[in-house]
């Protein structure tokens, strides 16, 4: 895998999420991404074709109609 | 018995010496704060210690056991929380510079309980900075010392919840765990430490790390005690949308069954492929003393649980990165480094990847739930390694180096993500001496068996006497 380029994570920092980054900290980013990332796509392993996920709002309890 | 003696005991000894009235909690409150101001000093379990405070809440308790008005078991009893609970008046770091003068105007919901309970706060715990790390180093605050080795990590993020408890700083203590850190500092320090269900105890005034993954707990130096803890806090909270309404048992009466006739499993994926080899040995002989007292042991697979690590990673960095933004924004250069570089990280996570993480989580959990139909619960070691060297960076076992935060969180954070009860337990020396834990993972909202195998292997365990050399420096 090619590794992360610390020119794009700045361009992102600064175009997208808008957040001052320093050099050492992108580098230690890229770093945890490129470690990161194998895993996170052998996530396309399991079958989640018909998961949810966790983070779905449960519906809100029935009131009770009141006359 | 003299003052020393008396911050050695655990919870459910000298709250009957309380309620007997052959203690009063002012002279055990005294016995503590004494302990804290003579030893706390190079120690650095405390940020904040709360000595008058403290001094006029027991006064108040004796008062009350005196009219004959007890509360209960932790009335009397000192214990201390980590500072990230909100705490009305006083100030709440969360181990930050940023926050280092924060005076919340209102109680945690689990403070409050305490409170309610009778327990006299003592003080406010160091913790790696806003939670976000399993080492406990801090550099704000200074680290907390592993009172068995003090150049050893204590463990994080709840470092002086665990450091405070071994050391006889409070009876007990308040830890919160995203992928461990009441597990891992608990077995550093040869505590018990317990990460309740998803949904047993309220999170509401906790600041939070990761919304999804976070868990208060208690560290204590007995199961007992963490029954007595996780009593007062369990059970549903309004203020809080992720407790469950789930009935709340007797713990201290539920964990008393012998454990004759239970299964325990033993994950054949992840949890045993790299383990230091003391570490294996002990948790193993662990395992064949539960076997003794008529458990029997069965291999379990989890061939899914291998993709905790990664839903974990993603999950953390996008809420943690989520909550700090403001802060990142506008005072970035106040964080500590590491936990610097770890924030900047959870931006460039893709919402398809927190996402798939999210749904990968529950392919996760339910392969853990289908496990937990065939046995009780299951055995694990709760860190691969002893605790590291305080500047250690990376680790090598098994011929595989590491980030030495990897290592630690190994074995702990795939049960965040799948939201199950999990107790560490003192299960052993290594030849250095340092302590070993083991953990025992349990059905959704079953921590009373999760408790009754932990008490019962208490009872066996090589551990059962042994405490860390606390006088000396």
């Amino acid at each position: 895998m090619a590794p992360i380029s610390i020119h794009l994570l700045q361009a992102l920092s600064q175009e997208l999420s808008r957040i001052p980054t320093d050099p050492d900290d992108l580098a230690n980013a890229a770093s945890q991404l490129a470690a990161q990332l194998e895993g996170l796509g052998r996530l396309d392993d399991l079958d989640l074709s018909a998961v949810e996920p966790a983070t779905v709002l449960l519906p809100p309890r029935e009131v009770p109609y009141v006359s | 018995m003299s003052p020393e003696e008396l911050t050695r005991l655990g919870i459910a000894e000298v709250g009957k010496l309380i309620r007997r009235r052959a203690l009063s909690p002012v002279e055990l409150t005294r016995a503590y704060l004494d302990r804290i101001q003579r030893e706390d000093g190079d120690r650095l379990a405390y940020i904040t210690v709360l000595r008058n405070e403290a001094l006029a809440a027991a006064a108040a308790a004796e008062r009350e056991i005196a009219g004959g008005h007890s509360r209960g078991p932790l009335h009397g009893i000192p214990i201390a929380l980590k500072d990230l609970i909100m705490t009305r008046g006083i100030r709440t770091t969360c181990g930050s510079r940023i926050l280092k003068d924060w005076v919340p105007d209102a109680d945690a919901t689990v403070a409050r309980r305490l409170a309610e309970a009778g327990a006299i706060l003592l003080g406010k715990l160091n913790m790696h900075e806003f939670a976000y790390g399993p080492t406990g180093v801090n550099p704000h605050y200074g680290t907390s010392r592993n009172p068995w080795d003090r150049g050893r990590m204590p463990g994080g993020s709840s470092s002086g919840s665990a450091v405070a408890v071994a050391a006889g700083l409070c009876a007990g203590a308040l830890g919160t765990d995203t992928g461990g850190s009441v597990r891992i500092p608990a077995a550093f320090c040869g505590l018990v430490g317990l990460k309740p269900t998803y949904g047993r105890v309220r999170r509401a005034g906790v600041i939070p790390l990761a919304w999804s993954l976070d868990h208060v707990g208690p560290m204590t130096r007995t199961v007992t005690d963490a029954a007595l803890l996780l009593q007062a806090l369990a059970g549903r909270d309004p203020a809080d949308p992720s407790t469950a309404d789930v009935p709340v048992p007797d713990y201290a009466r539920a964990m008393q069954g012998e454990i004759r006739g239970l299964t325990l499993g033993l994950p054949k994926d992840l949890f045993f492929e790299r383990l230091d080899p003391e570490v294996r040995a002990a948790v193993l002989a662990a395992a064949r003393s539960l076997e003794g007292l008529g458990a029997s042991l069965e291999e379990i697979p989890l061939p899914k649980i291998r993709h905790a690590g990664p839903a974990s990673f993603a999950i953390i960095v996008s809420e943690a990165t989520a909550y700090h933004e403001p802060y990142l924004k506008t005072r970035a250069a106040e964080y500590g480094a590491d936990v610097r570089a770890r924030l900047m990280t959870g931006q460039f996570i893709l919402a398809g990847h927190y996402l798939k993480a999210q749904r990968a989580r529950q392919v996760i959990r339910a392969e853990m739930d289908l496990a937990l139909r065939r046995v009780h619960a299951l055995l694990l070691p709760t860190t691969p390694v002893p605790a590291p060297p305080l500047d250690a960076r990376e680790l090598t076992v098994d011929g595989l180096t590491e980030d030495v935060r990897a290592w630690l969180i190994r074995c702990t954070r795939p049960i965040n993500v799948t939201g199950h009860p999990a107790l560490s337990v003192p299960c052993g020396l290594t030849a250095a001496g340092l302590p070993i834990g083991l953990q025992i993972v349990g059905r959704h909202f079953d921590e009373a068996t999760v408790l009754q195998i932990g008490r019962a292997f208490e009872a066996v365990s090589p551990m059962r006497e042994r405490r860390p050399p606390l006088d000396s420096k």
